[in-house]
């Protein structure tokens, strides 16, 4: 499997976190790719992704989704959330 | 050995509401859109329960189902009951995103913090002039960008 490196890709991701705490996130993982975030949920909104108070303390957080936007700024590819069985046990995972 | 019928109304009610969860579950990203057709077959199914345990007390000596009716309506109640927890769970937690940025469509631009708390815009990213190391605009932009929205602390 390539790597997004030989494929020319650049991988972004993009949450309601803040910088802060994505800053730890990249820290733990590793990460070599931007980080970015969007607090306010502003981008989360204009791509429909918002999941209303879903986060923590009530946060409002962004659905799992991915995009791949070649060089013009054109959707060419994209993933939504987790399908079917995926949703039912992570669903599963919060009940009391 | 128990001479008496069946009580298959009963036994057809609890299955189909097995049925109508399963089938709600395993085919979510479908039923969700079509959420009255599951609704519909549990309805039924309550419909079915009811009319099989009112038959096993109205005519005990012709159908069985005076213990198994009270068993299966809990348990018939149980999956009812979780049908509608998890359509409210996952409503909430996985929001349909039906206006998402479709194929062929233009991705919205956006200007976000990076972890340097360093303003960055989609257009950057795009022209390669948002990366270390490119500050000097003279690298290429790369072919495409994979933005990965995650869900972050939930």
């Amino acid at each position: 499997m390539a790597s997004f490196e030989q494929l020319g890709i650049q991988p972004v991701a993009i949450s309601a976190d803040t910088p802060e705490e994505a800053s730890a996130m990249v820290s733990k993982a590793g990460l070599t790719f931007p980080v970015l975030s969007d607090r306010n949920a502003e981008a989360v909104r204009h791509y429909d992704l918002l999941a209303p108070k879903a986060g923590l303390e009530g946060r409002d957080i962004s659905a799992a989704a991915e995009f791949l936007i070649d060089s013009s700024g054109t959707v060419r590819w994209r993933k939504m959330s987790e399908a079917g069985a995926a949703q039912f046990l992570a669903a599963a995972k919060l009940l009391p | 050995m128990d001479s008496r019928r069946r009580n298959w109304t009963l036994w057809a009610g609890f299955l189909l509401s097995l049925i109508a969860l399963l089938i709600y579950v395993l085919g979510f990203q479908i039923t969700r859109s079509v959420f009255w057709l599951s609704a519909a077959l549990f309805v039924v199914a309550v419909w079915l329960l009811v009319s099989g345990f009112k038959r096993a007390r109205r005519e005990p000596e012709l159908y069985r189902g005076r213990r198994a009716g009270p068993i299966l309506a809990t348990l018939s109640v149980v999956l009812v009951a979780l049908f509608g927890f998890m359509t409210v769970m996952v409503t909430k937690y996985f929001p349909a995103a039906a206006n998402a940025p479709k194929v062929g469509s233009r991705a919205p631009e956006f200007a976000l913090l990076n972890t340097s708390s360093s303003p960055v815009t989609l257009g950057q990213l795009l022209s390669g002039s948002a990366l270390p190391g490119n500050a000097s605009g003279s690298a290429r932009g790369p072919r495409g960008i994979l933005l990965v929205f995650y869900r972050g602390y939930w």
